[in-house]
């Protein structure tokens, strides 16, 4: 094949695709000692890894449990693609929208109070990296490139367990008949619900309290072929991402709320801490409901219809507990190693699956040439913004899980009422108004040495 | 314009949760992928059902005293209800060669 990427090329890799997968898995599933590395799960992380491998010239075999690759992911979600684009060409990836705005959105009960981004910049390529997708079409596309550079691909075949020999890693169990397939190398990418790590004892399970639950609808407008471009003020092919905290997004939850358009579609969801969903009985139902509904956000849904609904968990942990990334034949990448910086600012995942699997890709072939170590992975993640990131913003959440009710309840009625106050439109003078405005909020935060003290706690966040 | 404007009109419809797993395409294993590992540990020492309360499909069900009942086949895979159990008690697999849920906007 070659590698011009043009329409029809990508045609084929489809149907290449389905071929192959058909050989591999139905009519010779013997493929001990064929390929170089399996690797669990054909996402962002996965995907990323076996295009790294094939293009060094490498076989590996990519295993996906869904239909195709995709099927089984939900995100919210922009796709971050400053390490993709390094992979492979973007030109004809299944992209929505860029990201032209961020919006962050405070909410209390009924009010709003909201900081809005336009950079000019994000207007022209690469559009900040930031790009809003369907994961039933970018990673299908994904797989794809990996396919035509020379990984194999099989879906619809489940990965079950791990084999050992002398101790190390030595290739999977799968739920097809004689489903063993024997390779020196394993990468885990099977994403935060790690049934085959944990099985095999490479990683524990999360605690709840590090797990955030998640519902999202995709929503479409029927009757109004405008709505999206006029309630988002959208031109071309911009987009947006808007944000929401507090009490009106998620309750007394920890957690948020977003909207992100798509082509011709919203996605609408929440995300929030399982163990205040199991604490405080809120379900995820009820809590997106709520949000949808809240006065700030209804308008801009108004008229919508259902076109999809879908939910997840979220691995949050962070750099505290991520699991030991490299194991005698195997490493862990992407959710399945926690690499997901969720603290309320960023909410970022895909970048850092596709540079983990990037990373433990070139480990592998260094380590096949002769050249290099696996443990050499768990540095170069260190090395780069993944790990540097996830560290830099440890703190956060710990500090605001302490804040939470002055910072997602009290904070955000205080602000509202505060910008009530000092807009207020009466006949005394503008000084009274500000006065009472700014009272409001230093009683809130406790005068103004608690105003001080919360500066320093989170003086950090613009250092 | 009328003398005091209309106050906006924030009624959304929110589908009920028949409607909105319908908007899911699902293919049934024909056996359940979920199930619970000590019947007698939900009936008997779990006041709290987190399973019911954190699932975002009403997949679990349970009276006072009893073992949830489980409606697997509107199983959204979100994995919420593995971790949200305090006793350990969700025996959770994937649904076998492909079936299940499959997302087309996830
Ligand atoms: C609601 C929500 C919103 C999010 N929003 C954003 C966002 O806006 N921006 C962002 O950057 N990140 C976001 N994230 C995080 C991001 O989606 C993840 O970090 C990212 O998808 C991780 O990629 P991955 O390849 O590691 O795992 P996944 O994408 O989960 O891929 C794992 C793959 O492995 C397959 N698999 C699993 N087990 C097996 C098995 N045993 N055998 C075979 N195949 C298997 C799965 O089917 C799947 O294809 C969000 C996450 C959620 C849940
Ligand atoms: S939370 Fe766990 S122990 Fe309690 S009813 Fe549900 S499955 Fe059983
Ligand atoms: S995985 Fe999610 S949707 Fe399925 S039963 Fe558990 S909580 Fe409900």
């Amino acid at each position: 094949m070659t590698d011009d990427t043009t329409e029809s090329t990508i045609v084929d890799g489809a149907q290449l695709l389905e071929e192959r997968a058909g050989d591999a898995a139905l009519e010779s599933p013997n493929y001990d000692g064929e390929f170089d590395a399996v690797i669990v799960g054909a996402g962002l992380a996965g995907s990323a890894a076996a295009l790294t491998l094939a293009k060094r010239g490498l076989e590996p075999l990519l295993i996906e449990r869904g239909t195709y690759p995709g099927a089984k992911n939900v995100f919210g979600g922009v796709l971050y693609t400053p390490t993709i684009r390094e992979l492979t060409d973007l030109d004809g990836a299944p992209l929505e929208r860029y990201i032209g705005e961020k919006r962050f959105s405070m909410l209390s009960h009924h009010d709003e109070t909201a900081v809005s981004l336009k950079p000019g910049d994000w207007h022209r390529e690469p559009h900040n990296d930031s790009f809003t997708v369907f994961r039933g079409d970018f990673d299908e596309w994904f797989a794809e490139q990996a396919v035509e550079a020379g990984a194999t691909l099989i879906t619809e075949t489940t990965v079950t367990g791990l084999i050992r020999e002398k101790g190390a890693i030595a290739g999977v169990e799968t739920d097809r008949p004689d489903g063993e397939i024997r390779a020196p190398y394993v990468i885990l990418a099977e994403g935060g619900n790690s049934l085959v790590s944990e099985g095999a004892g490479l990683k524990e399970t999360e605690s709840r309290e590090n797990i955030a639950v998640a519902a999202k609808e995709v929503l479409e407008f029927p009757e109004n072929d405008e709505a999206i471009e006029d309630r988002f003020r959208l031109v071309g092919d911009a987009g947006v991402s808007y944000h929401y905290f507090g009490e009106g997004a998620v309750g007394e939850a920890f957690g948020g709320g977003f909207i992100y358009t798509n082509d011709d579609t919203v996605s609408v969801g929440v995300a929030y801490s399982l163990e205040d969903a199991a604490t405080k009985r809120q379900s995820p139902e009820e809590t997106l409901n709520l949000f949808k509904s809240h006065p700030a956000v209804a308008p801009l849904l108004k008229d919508a219809r259902t076109v999809e609904y879908s939910a997840k968990t979220i691995p949050e942990g962070g750099a505290e507990t991520m699991p030991d990334l490299v194991h005698d034949g195997a490493l862990l990448v992407g959710d399945t190693a926690g690499l997901v910086l969720n603290n309320g600012v960023h909410l970022e995942g895909t970048n850092m699956a596709v540079e983990s699997g990037y990373h433990a890709a070139a480990a592998i072939a260094d380590t096949i040439e002769g050249d290099g170590h696996l443990s050499q992975y768990a540095d170069a993640l260190e090395q780069s913004f993944v790990v540097q990131n996830l560290e830099r913003y440890a703190w956060l959440q710990e500090r605001v899980e302490e804040d939470r009710e002055l910072l997602f309840e009290r904070l955000p009625t205080a602000i509202a009422d505060a910008s009530t106050e000092y807009f207020e439109m009466d006949r005394k003078p503008k000084e009274t108004h500000a006065k009472a405005a700014k009272a409001r909020v230093l009683e809130t935060v406790g005068g103004l040495k608690g105003a001080t003290k919360l500066a320093l706690r989170y003086r950090k966040l613009v250092r | 314009m009328s003398v005091s404007p209309r106050i906006p009109d924030t009624d959304i419809q929110n589908d009920s949760m028949e409607d909105r797993l319908y908007t899911v395409k699902y293919d049934d294993p024909g056996d359940s992928h979920l199930d619970v590992k000590v019947p007698s540990i939900c009936a008997d020492s779990c006041e709290t059902a987190d399973c019911v309360s954190i699932c975002p499909a009403d997949v679990w069900r349970r009276d006072d005293g009893e073992v949830p009942t489980i409606a697997y086949e509107n199983c959204l895979e979100c994995s919420s209800c593995r971790f949200a159990c305090t006793y350990d008690n969700v025996v959770w697999e994937y649904p076998t060669t492909g079936s299940g849920v499959s997302y087309k906007h996830g």
